[in-house]
Formats: C-alpha cells, structure tokens, sequence
C-alpha cells in the first residue's frame, strides 16, 4: 500500500475507527453518569431534608447523618450479615456444581446439573421472590435472616458454578488420573489436587457472590420483614416518601467501599494466578 | 478430547456428594418453591388464601383485560428494549474486540464497574437525572436540543431509558466474548478475495456472532419480562409491567392464585424465547458458548 497514495478505503476505515471510539466512550459516560451523579447529589443541601435534582448548595452533613440514622445502620448491617451467609454458602454449593457439571461420571447427572444452572439463570427474580413467599407460607416457615439467605443463594450459587465450571475446563483430567494411579483416594484429590487449582475461581466467584447478595432488592424485597431489612430495601422503601440526601450519602459510601474491595480483590486475583502454575495445554 | 478408552479411577462417594448436594439445595429453594408457584395457578382464590383446584380460571383472569394488556406490553416491551439495548452494544463489544490491545483489560473494566455498583444507587440517580431541574434538563436545555422543564420521568420513555442503561453492560459482555474468539485469518481472507469492510462484517462477522447475539437476546430480554424495580421508580403509574404486576397480587391485592398463574405466563414466554434463540444458534456447539 503506498502511503502517498489517497485511498477513500483508508478515510473510511479512520472515520469508522474514530466513530467506534467515540461510542464506545459515549456507552462508559453514559453508565457511569448515574454514579457520579449519585455521589454528587449526596453533597447536596437538598430541601428540609428531602433530596432535591437541583443542587441547592454544598454540604457535608449528610454523611455523619447517614452515620448516625440508626435504622440505615441496623439495615447495613443487616445487609453485611446476609451477603456474608449468602456468600459462603454460594461459594461452597456453586464450586461443587461447577466442578460435577463438568466431571461428574454420569452424562446424564452432568447434563442435568448443567440444565438447572441454566434454568436458574432464565428464571426472573421477581418469580422466585414470590414463588419462595409461597413456599415459605404453605410450609409455615417463619420469614428470617436463614429464610432470606437461603432465598438469594439459588442465583448465586448459578453465577459460582459457571465461573467454577469454565476454570475445571481448562483443568488437566491427567493430573487427577495421575493422583488416583498413586493411590490417592477421591476424597483427597479433590481436597490436595483440584481444589488448589480452583482457587482464583472460586476466590473470583466469591467476590460476586458477596456482591450480588449484598445488592440484592427483589427476592429480598419479597422475603424482608420489619425486623430484618437489608439495605436495599431500605433504600428501596425510602423512596415511596423522598429520600433525604443522607441516604445517597450511604449509599455513596457504599459503593466506594464496593469499589476498594474489588479492587484489592483484583489484585489478589492477579497475584494469585501469576504465582501458580498454569494449566498444563 | 477424543474418544480414547481411557483407564476409569473409581469414582468413590466423593463424586456423588459433590453432585448431590447442590442438587438438593437447589430442590428445596428453587425447584420446589416453584413447583408451589405452578400448583397455586390452578387453586381458587379465598382471599388472602387459596383453596386446590384444577380450574383455568386465573389464566383466562390473567390473559383478559388489564391482565392481557399488561403481559402483551411487557413483552414488546422487552422486545424493544432488548433490541436497542443489542444495537448499541454491539459496536462497543467491536470495538473492545477489534480495537483495543495494551488497555484491553482497562476498557473492559470501565464497561463492567458500573454493573457491580449498586443497581439500586444507580437507578435512583438515573431518577434525579431525569428529574425537572435535574441535570439532563439542564444539558438539553444548554444544548439547545430541548427547551423549558423536562418531563420525562413517570413515563414510558423514561423505563425504556433506565432498562437499555441497567443491561446495556450485560449485553456487551457476550458479544465481546464472541466477536474476540472470530479467528482473524478469516477477515484476511474474506478481505484478500476482494469483498469490503463492509460487506466482510455483513457476511462473515455477524452471522459469526449469533451465539454471542442469542446470549445477549437472553441475558437482557428475560430479566427485562420480570423486571418490577425500573418501572415502579421511573414510570410510575404508567410504567406498570409483569413484574410489578405479579408482585402487587402477592403484596397488595392478595391473590395468590392469579399472581401465580400470571407468573407461570411470564415462564412461558421465557421458554418460547430460549427456543426461538437455540433455533438461531443452530450448528453451534452451545448457546453462550
């Protein structure tokens, strides 16, 4: 191709590059206008304590009043402690699908397993919130923190396994083989060989995990009872009568908070997969 | 792998309680619970109890009327938002695939923040944005492109907005994956036997990249059927789709059985799309793959 030479190809490749560029930064302003947005409005002075859309004056209060609303507190807290189950659980159960989606002997176990975690995905929140606000009810089970953790941990537990899953693919089946020849029992490979390879996995996994339960709002919303209401919820129901900008001030804080542990959780993640040995072709 | 006999290691209990486990876990709180969901469908409401019965009656309730038109808009609804949201992130998912190397991992990270962040946060802020006096009022009024009080929010266009901007993220991520894994060899070539840029995407890319198109159809559109949150904060009164509609059975009107049967539809249609698609993705290995 000569360089001199002014091809209309070439214009038109340059003015579909710069074209893609500039949508692609239109999509990133566009999804994270709202957060600035909400970091913003939560220095806003707002009108007797009611948030406002137009910024009526700068202020710091909201944040040591969000600190101190008792009810916002009890409901992060309440928040913490249902993720924290959620995320166990989800991290052990969805591991353990993962990796019998993909090794299990039987075909057909195999292929179920992977058939729910596909239906466990398709399935809307809102249809499980109510089916569960059944179950709960026909069965006469009292509505608590425990029923609301085992609510979330379905979906949870789908994202886990695919993430597992998609590890143990590219997971040498020799090395278990290998394990078993030298008369490790199944127990033991499990624990010694496959788990330490799953790692990062499942590290990765839990980090969602923790995240999605933390932010869940609709099977929440169904299964929440005055004594236990998660954040979102609280949020949630905050804004029926106009939230005061404390609110956005936790909420804030919220998410710079989510923000920093993903980020030391990235970096663990890349430290961790840098330091083991990656996986045999 | 190939088909090579290899030697079988005893598949010991381990295996079996690595299976079972989660199966029954998901038995009891997904399978089961949603079993109810459909045994309800077909009981006669008492009032804030139901009595078991084999009746269509909640499903004629639930087709007919308010009901009927409710599911109907709901669903084009879904369509819509679901096609909008797949035209425009298909040329970003082009772009992080095609043209993006050292900061690759950055650029796909910025699409992703937001997605982790609260949704909730996120749409309340959308809300303010939206808002008279709020600031995209005051950038289109800057803009010249509109002129006085915006009044947008508590209205149609305004769910639509807030559906594309909560699964715009999510519709990026499987055509990325897709467009990523399309061998570039196979552009050259289309490119050295003289079809152009154009047509090279037209018949070689994009028909490439249905399985990535069917995931996204089925990662945006199938939570969007059930979605309750963005209509009740964006529209309003005039937003109302399934998901608020099955939840204000159960909430607030009490009636189980037709919540549950308007539930079962929603499913329904959930099943007819993930058929439609896996017709679209045939030949290829896997939807989502």
């Amino acid at each position: 191709m000569s360089a001199l030479r002014f091809t209309p190809g070439r214009w038109g490749e340059r003015t579909t590059n710069a074209a893609l560029l500039l949508w692609y930064a239109a999509a990133v302003l566009f999804l994270f206008a709202p957060i600035f947005a909400a970091i913003l409005y939560s220095f806003n002075l707002g009108v007797v304590n009611k948030q406002t859309a137009t910024i009526t004056g700068w202020t710091l209060k909201w944040f040591p009043a969000a600190w101190n609303d008792l009810s916002l507190r009890r409901s992060v807290e309440a928040s913490l402690v249902v993720a924290f189950w959620s995320a166990l659980i989800s991290i052990l159960i969805g591991s353990a699908l993962g990796y019998a989606i993909v090794r299990h002997p039987s075909a057909r176990i195999r292929a179920g397993l992977a058939g729910l975690t596909y239906v466990l995905l398709i399935v809307p929140e809102s249809v499980i919130g109510i089916s569960l606000l059944l179950f709960y009810g026909v069965t006469r089970i009292p509505l608590s923190t425990a029923t609301l953790v085992a609510g979330i941990t379905p979906m949870v537990i789908a994202v886990v396994a695919l993430i597992v899953r998609a590890r143990v693919l590219t997971l040498d089946r020799r090395v278990e083989e290998a394990a078993a020849d030298l008369g490790s029992t199944r127990l033991k490979t499990l624990w010694f060989i496959v788990l330490p390879q799953l790692a990062p996995a499942i590290a990765a996994g839990g980090i969602m995990a923790y995240t999605f339960s933390f932010d869940n709002l609709v099977v929440s919303a169904f299964l929440t009872t005055p004594q236990i209401n998660t954040l979102p919820v609280y949020l949630y129901g905050s804004l029926q009568y106009g939230p005061s900008p404390a609110v956005y001030a936790a909420a804030s804080a919220v998410f710079v908070f989510t923000l920093a542990m993903l980020g030391v959780a990235g970096l663990i993640f890349r430290w961790t997969s840098r330091h083991t040995a990656a996986p045999l072709p | 792998m190939t088909t090579l006999t290899r030697p079988r290691f005893a598949t010991g209990a381990a295996d079996h309680i690595v299976a079972a486990v989660p199966a029954l876990w998901l038995v009891a709180f997904f399978l089961a619970p949603l079993g109810f969901t459909v045994v309800f469908s077909f009981g006669r409401n008492l009032f804030g109890g139901v009595e078991l019965a084999f009746t269509f009656d909640n499903y004629r309730t639930a087709l007919t009327g308010f009901n009927g038109t409710t599911l109907l808009r709901t669903i084009i609804f879904a369509a819509s938002a679901s096609a909008l949201c797949l035209a425009a992130a298909y040329p970003v998912a082009y772009f992080l695939a095609r043209h993006t190397q050292r900061r690759r991992a950055l650029a796909v990270v910025l699409i992703l923040v937001p997605y982790f962040s609260s949704f909730l946060i996120r749409i309340m802020a959308l809300h303010m944005l939206m808002s008279r006096g709020g600031f995209a009022e005051s950038v289109l009024n800057a803009l010249y492109l509109h002129s006085g009080p915006l009044d947008v929010l508590d209205t149609q266009l305004a769910v639509f907005i807030g559906m594309v901007y909560a699964y715009l993220p999510i519709a990026i991520v499987p055509l990325f994956v897709v467009l990523d894994r399309i061998p570039k060899p196979l552009l050259e070539a289309s490119r050295d036997l003289g079809a152009s840029r154009f047509k090279t995407f037209v018949f070689v890319t994009l028909p490439l990249s249905r399985p990535g198109i069917a995931t996204a159809v089925l990662l945006t559109a199938v939570p969007m059927l059930g979605e309750m949150v963005i209509p009740k904060l964006l529209g309003g009164s005039k937003g109302v789709l399934m998901g608020q509609a099955i939840s204000s059975q159960f909430l607030q009107s009490q009636n189980y059985p037709l919540g549950a049967a308007m539930a079962v539809l929603v499913l329904l249609v959930i099943g007819v799309i993930v058929v439609l698609l896996a017709r679209l993705t045939k030949g290829f290995a896997e939807v989502g793959q």
